[in-house]
């Protein structure tokens, strides 16, 4: 279990922390927003995965990236600044083509947070947040994650002994194959079926069902976690306000407006590089004090 | 006796709450969009839409205080789903999932197909990975679930084969495809013109179609196996509905 | 204090006429540790049920069951969670969640403890239990004793007065059942949990008990001390004491007197003592060999390993290192030794379900790895997998015979006759209209060795075979096994169970870091074990080394006697 950094947060500060950076890097169009999340999110998601894993998922998203740079302004004809115009007749104009970029850039810095909290916000953390909220979907939710590895682990010992008595996936023609591929998701279904019937006793005997269930969980709310909520709160509540003023927004069209660069726009620009850089800053602070303290010893 | 009362209540109590959504929350979540929202504000009423409906199924399922058997066949078919959506990992939309929702909704009715379908979606995201397509995708499967469940229950959907084909087929491209391109069209173009959902489907269409041919074939082949082996679960540990 | 008094209990299941339970009379007291035995369907689990309302099967109940004092059927669920605890059998479907820790916490959390006491008791009973360690761990990652023991302490953070459990050890290798069962002793004793158990394997458990009750066909024949109950089945002349840990059968087998002896030790012991008053003649191992007759060595070898070398993965540790062996056709050859030491490994090498990397696996003089499926499993090879339930595809037993010949060649008669003659040989007519899932585990294994049967195999392959089974079913196993061997089938068998081998292998080789340490005929190799060998033999090794089995021994007393 990954326990350092940021992650060694409470499951609430983890989940409300990619809530807040999530709805903000997909509301806030300006440039620079929009700069400090792609950036704090490629550092962050390099941080938690390694250079080599994020730069595969960069290279994944590159087409993707490209089609919806372009689909937009093929689609979009609003704007005032007419760069050409198409076979069709409709013009391709200047903000829809930056419009383009924008979103997919919006979109790239969506996908790195996702792969963020999907390094931190593991099951176990998700399962505690909604066990009391929604007890019995997140015992499901607990009792399937359970459930997947061993019928993984089901279906390949089903195969290997279907394939010893001649029934194999990898052996015969394609529909032989097929069929005989179904017939071990069949096999592994009878037995999954029949096997889960001992579970419902065994929780059944565990008392499941009785009035008045707790669900108990590892996570404490400790004084750090406080003092780390306050900070981010505030971060959040800085960036909101600047939102509601405007600060935050980009206009494309009909023609290309960013807010104006005031005392108080920077300061939002701050709160929210603060903000997106969070988990970065613990993570070298903590660095930094385990250096001094072996340094020490 | 007693879960019948309990059954009409939770109806009563999921129209109330759907009334409620349908009449004011809904409405209102448009409004809030179009007003305070500008650029985003399709993106992010159609999610806060599939969230309401989400809503219901889940509160309507907690207040009935399932028991453990019935847990159990969700968790179960769930992770039968999942594994399969795994075990045909090399295949790109040549996947079980659909088939194995429909075949939830059939034997167990709407709401454990709704339920199946959801929690599929948001399960194997935790190992394909969650993204801002797993609301959708819940949603997808969760009512293709809920609707199989309910043609059954009326008497529109047969449980056999030519019948559950037909309707794996459709639900699969029409459904499942319909919803899931808009959904990816929303998450990166501020407006939907005519011309854009065209080129979306267009563009989405063989994934489309091979998806909608992998249901037909995995309903053709599993439809029957797999109804007896949950006629026969229910008969000897008498589940869900007696 | 009197816990439980069962007062005339019968039991009926639903459209069934023979009663599952006949007249149970039974009292248990306080801190009792208790075991149950008998056949497989003599009712010992059906009883076991009994005692807690929430998991009795439906039927008709006669006579009443009195917990503390009170009827049973009067126990609110609350108390009935909290205070009767129940291990289930198979140790992967007691598991619900997906995490030890949360495992652990479950029972709590439907007693509706608050996160403070659930706190304090989890971590009791995970210092008890020595599960710090893998307290966080997914129970996907825990070892077969590791996820039984989780059970355990699952049910005992609820701090119930009495343990109910039903075959905890059947499905874990001989040393976690070892160490399942002294958990079980140290619960007893530093915490006076009353116990109650069914079990097949008595070794172990019997000397650290305090009653043992016999069942048979859903009546208690016998009710007393093990040593006792040893002699009572003895005396009735019971076919249970068949099962009963080899020091007893022996001293039975040579002296009528009491009391008998329960452990290795004791009847060590005794065997001094008797021995001391007879002129000792210690035969020699070499002088022993001559009696075993040599087997006629075929040509060639029916599966032969010529320096096989195995690993998972490209990076992974080598799993099978340099194994050479030969089994020569008509053979009964064992692969023993403890988990992960490769033994099933080598038999899915046999099987053609890997290939090596680097060396060779001869299958009746061909290379395996050139064969095609039809080739390797058409008359040729074989292979009954761990867990019969993997074979089972239809919904009858009979339609599943069938399946295995859809694509043979064979006229429908032809067919049939298959059929027919297989299901007469093992048995199998009574059951082939009823669904593979509902047979006992033995039958299961019979029904899927018939499957495989029906491929004519002149190779059979087997892992672990006699997992779970009573020894009855493994005695009408061994009696299969033995007239297949007849017929000229070569069988190899990956087992834990010692005695079995012992008893019908003709050759045992052992298992250890990917490759054969020592081979011989079964009963030199095991005289030649000190540790890893039959109960019989560590108890009179120091006096005739060879003798092997509990036949072996009673023999050589009476020869000396």
């Amino acid at each position: 279990m990954n326990q350092s950094g940021f992650a060694g947060y409470h499951p609430f500060i983890n989940f409300v922390y990619f809530a807040a950076v999530l709805l903000f890097s997909m509301f806030f169009m300006h440039p620079f927003m929009q700069v400090i999340a792609l950036v704090s999110a490629s550092v962050y998601s390099i941080l938690l995965r390694g250079r080599g894993a994020v730069r595969f998922q960069l290279a994944l998203m590159l087409p993707l990236l490209l089609i919806t740079a372009f689909i937009n302004p093929a689609f979009n004809h609003a704007g005032v600044t007419i760069l050409f115009y198409l076979k069709s007749g409709n013009p391709v104009t200047l903000e829809s083509v930056l419009y383009g970029i924008s979103s997919a850039c919006m979109f790239v810095a969506v996908l790195l947070w996702f792969s963020c909290y999907n390094a931190v916000m593991t099951s176990d953390k998700f399962i505690y947040l909604f066990g009391k909220l929604i007890p019995a979907m997140s015992l499901i939710l607990s009792m399937v994650l359970r459930l997947v590895p061993r019928y993984k682990d089901q279906i390949k010992q089903i195969s290997y002994a279907q394939r010893s008595i001649g029934k194999d996936v990898t052996q015969g023609n394609w529909l032989q194959r097929a069929r005989n591929g179904m017939t071990i998701l069949s096999v592994m279904t009878t037995w999954a079926l029949e096997n889960a019937i001992e579970t419902a006793d065994s929780m059944k005997s565990r008392g499941y069902g009785l009035p008045g269930r707790t669900s108990y969980s590892l996570y404490r709310f400790d004084n750090r976690d406080k003092g780390f909520m306050a900070l981010m709160l505030s971060l959040v509540t800085v960036v909101i306000i600047g939102g509601i003023n405007g600060e935050n927004s980009m206009r494309f069209f009909p023609s290309i407006k960013a807010a104006e660069m005031t005392a108080f726009s920077i300061a939002v620009y701050a709160a929210y590089l603060g903000l997106c850089m969070l988990p970065i800053i613990q993570h070298m602070m903590e660095a930094i004090k385990w250096r001094s303290i072996t340094s020490r010893m | 006796m007693q879960e019948q009362r309990v059954e009409t209540r939770g109806y009563g109590r999921r129209t109330l709450v759907s009334a409620f959504l349908f009449l004011i929350v809904i409405p209102g979540t448009i409004l809030f969009g179009v007003y305070a929202l500008d650029d985003r504000k399709y993106y992010f009423i159609s999610l806060l839409i599939i969230l309401y409906t989400l809503l219901p199924f889940a509160m309507v399922f907690e207040r009935r205080k399932p028991q453990a058997r019935e847990l159990m066949v969700i968790a179960v078919l769930t992770a039968i789903a999942v594994a399969g959506r795994a075990a045909f990992f090399m295949l790109p939309q040549f996947k079980p999932v659909v088939a194995i929702v429909i075949i939830a909704g059939v034997s167990f009715g709407p709401e454990a197909g709704f339920l199946v379908g959801a929690t599929t979606g948001f399960v194997s995201n935790f190992f394909f990975g969650q993204g801002p397509w797993t609301p959708w995708q819940m949603f997808c499967f969760g009512i293709i679930g809920f609707i199989a469940g309910l043609l059954f229950r009326k008497g529109w959907l047969k449980a056999n084969k030519r019948s559950l084909c037909i309707f794996g087929g459709v639900a699969a491209f029409f459904i499942y495809g319909g919803i899931i391109n808009v959904g990816s069209l929303l998450m990166f173009t501020p407006s939907i013109s005519r011309e854009a959902l065209l080129a979306t489907y267009a563009s989405g269409f063989w994934f489309d179609l091979i998806h909608a041919a992998a249901t037909v074939i995995f309903l053709f082949v599993l439809s029957k196996p797999m109804l007896e082996k949950l006629e026969r679960i229910k008969i000897k540990y008498g589940l869900i509905e007696r | 204090m009197e816990i439980y008094h069962v007062q005339d209990v019968s039991f009926t299941f639903p459209l069934q006429e023979r009663k599952a339970l006949q007249n149970i009379q039974l009292k248990v007291h306080d801190g009792e540790f208790i075991i149950i035995g008998g056949k497989s369907g003599s009712g010992k689990s059906t009883l076991l049920r009994q005692l807690k309302p929430i998991l009795t099967p439906h039927g008709k109940r006669e006579g009443e069951i009195v917990f503390r004092g009170k009827p049973i059927g009067e126990l609110d669920q609350r108390t009935q969670a909290s205070e009767i605890g129940f291990v289930l059998q198979n140790p992967d479907n007691s598991m619900v969640t997906d995490k030890a820790w949360h495992e652990l916490a479950f029972g709590l959390e439907s007693l509706g403890l608050d996160q403070q006491t659930i706190r304090i008791r989890v971590a009791e009973m995970a210092s008890f239990f020595g599960i710090q360690t893998w307290f966080h761990k997914p129970v996907t990652e825990l070892s077969g004793g590791q996820k039984q023991l989780l059970n355990l302490a699952s049910i005992m953070t609820m701090h119930p007065s009495v343990l109910l459990l039903d075959e905890p050890t059947s499905q874990l290798d001989p040393i976690a059942a070892a160490d399942f069962v002294e958990t079980l002793r140290k619960i007893n004793q530093e915490l006076g949990t009353t116990i109650i158990m069914t079990e097949h394997r008595l070794e172990e458990v019997l000397p650290v008990s305090d009653r043992f009750i016999v069942m048979d066909e859903g009546r208690i024949v016998v009710d007393d001390q093990p040593r006792k109950v040893g002699e009572a089945l003895r005396l009735m002349n019971h076919p249970m004491f068949t099962a009963m840990p080899s020091p007893m059968q022996i001293y039975a087998g040579v002296t009528p007197e009491s009391p008998y002896p329960v452990t290795v030790k004791e009847g060590r012991q005794w065997l001094d003592r008797y021995m001391a008053e007879k002129p000792i003649v210690r035969i020699e191992a070499a002088q022993f060999d001559d009696e075993i007759t040599a087997i006629p060595l075929a040509a060639e070898p029916a599966v032969r390993f010529k320096d096989v070398w195995f690993k998972y993965e490209k990076n992974g540790p080598n799993i099978i290192k340099d194994l050479s062996f030969e089994v020569s056709g008509g053979q009964f050859y064992c692969l023993v030794g403890g988990n992960g030491t490769g033994k099933t490994t080598a038999l899915s090498l046999a099987s053609g379900l890997y290939q090596p990397f680097r060396g060779k696996v001869y299958i009746g003089g061909k290379n395996i790895g050139s064969m095609n499926a039809r080739e390797l499993y058409n008359n040729n090879l074989a292979y009954l997998p761990q867990n019969p339930q993997h074979l089972f595809v239809k919904k009858t037993v009979g339609q599943d015979l069938f399946d295995m010949l859809t694509h043979s060649s064979l006229s429908k008669e032809k067919r049939a006759d298959k059929v027919q003659a297989v299901s007469e040989f093992l048995e199998l007519q009574p059951l082939l209209t009823m669904h593979p899932y509902d047979l006992s585990g033995g039958e299961q294994q019979r029904a899927a060795l018939a499957k495989v049967l029906l491929l004519e195999p002149s190779i059979l392959l087997l892992d672990e075979p006699t997992k779970g089974l009573d020894s009855f079913f493994k005695d009408k196993l061994a009696s299969y096994l033995k007239q297949l061997n007849a017929d000229g089938v070569t069988i190899i068998m990956v087992s834990h169970d010692i005695e079995f081998c012992a008893k019908y292998a003709d050759v045992c080789a052992m298992f250890f870091n990917g490759s054969i340490t020592t081979s011989g005929p079964a009963k030199t190799f095991f005289a030649g074990n000190s540790f890893y060998t039959t109960a019989a033999n560590r108890m009179a090794r120091h006096v005739w080394s060879h003798a092997v089995t509990i036949e072996d021994v009673i023999a050589q007393c009476r020869n000396n006697g």
